[in-house]
């Protein structure tokens, strides 16, 4: 998956034809529940290919559905230029390393006969991997509610694994 | 590991590896914009398809619907990422954007009982439920 939120806002300023209502809500909004959707009918999706492909044989297949989004992002204007081209390039390239195998263990969790409805909420509690990681590697700071949730995301786990 | 269903074995590979991209992906979009960023991710994915076809045995002839769900998987999950990082960058607070995307199995679950026809316990019920306000939980940074 592209898990992919950055954990804080990115470091282009928002332009004003970005701030415009779509559907009588606020643009954020509007995308969020868009995410939301997608995301959720993806991982239906999953498991229903998954019923008819091994998992590497997936993960082919979805990078196909990924080159038309490839080209309809190339022409953006943004991506020219950055801070640190370098840097930033070689992180995105892990990131997709690491995202591509994180989806074929998923999807080999739903070809051994894992639910959509129980893989799909233990893998989207990712974030508790990375709010671990950002405390060991990048020294961040963790909130009461990041605690509590570290404790309830371990939790979860243990309940739905029964 | 006996003792452990197969799945979650494999679930907790994924939810390792896509944590850490939470960190790699930060460290990318710090650098240059979500949209270069997307390239590249995508890129990746390319090589690894490409690895993966060389070097693993391939059932390329499966019936076409499985093939074309597995293809909208990968439109489905990109387009995700994208129509997030414009939520992102349309003011939303990154705390509440993420918080609030966290809710996406939630879509999933419901597909899988009505569509799917999956059963659930009720302690998997719980599980779920649990699992949506820890993930929401994660996503608030400290102010």
């Amino acid at each position: 998956m592209l898990t992919h939120l950055p954990m804080s806002s990115p470091t282009m300023e928002p332009v004003a034809s970005r701030t415009a209502n779509i559907a009588g809500l606020p643009r954020w909004l509007f995308f969020s529940l868009l995410t939301i959707v997608v995301w959720g009918v993806w991982g239906a999706v999953s498991k229903m290919a998954s019923n008819g492909i091994d998992a590497d044989t997936n993960q082919v297949f979805f990078t196909v559905g990924l080159l038309p989004l490839i080209l309809f992002v190339w022409w953006s204007p943004r991506t020219r230029g950055g801070k640190n081209r370098k840097a930033g390039i070689a992180w995105a390239f892990l990131t997709g390393i690491l995202g591509g195998t994180g989806n074929i263990a998923f999807f080999h969790a739903f070809v051994i006969g894992g639910k959509a409805s129980i893989v799909t909420p233990v893998t989207a509690l990712f974030p508790l991997v990375t709010v671990i990681l950002a405390i060991t590697f990048l020294h961040e700071r963790i909130g009461t509610a990041q605690k509590f949730g570290l404790v309830l995301a371990l939790v979860a786990i243990y309940l739905l694994s029964m | 590991m006996g003792f452990l269903p197969g799945w979650l074995i494999f679930a907790a590979i994924a939810l390792v590896f896509w944590g850490i991209t939470g960190v790699t992906q930060k460290l990318s979009t710090n650098n240059i914009s979500s949209e270069l960023s997307f390239i590249w991710f995508a890129y990746a994915m390319i090589a690894i398809s490409v690895v993966l076809a060389l070097t693993v045995p391939m059932r390329y002839h499966v019936r076409p619907l499985i093939f074309w769900l597995a293809v909208a998987g990968g439109t489905l999950n990109g387009l995700g990422a994208l129509t997030s990082f414009t939520a992102l960058e349309s003011g939303g607070k990154a705390s509440i954007v993420i918080s609030l995307i966290s809710l996406y199995p939630l879509v999933t679950v419901a597909l899988a009982v009505t569509v799917m026809h999956e059963r659930l316990t009720i302690m998997q019920a719980f599980g779920i439920v649990l699992a949506i306000i820890a993930a929401i939980l994660l996503s608030l940074e400290p102010s």
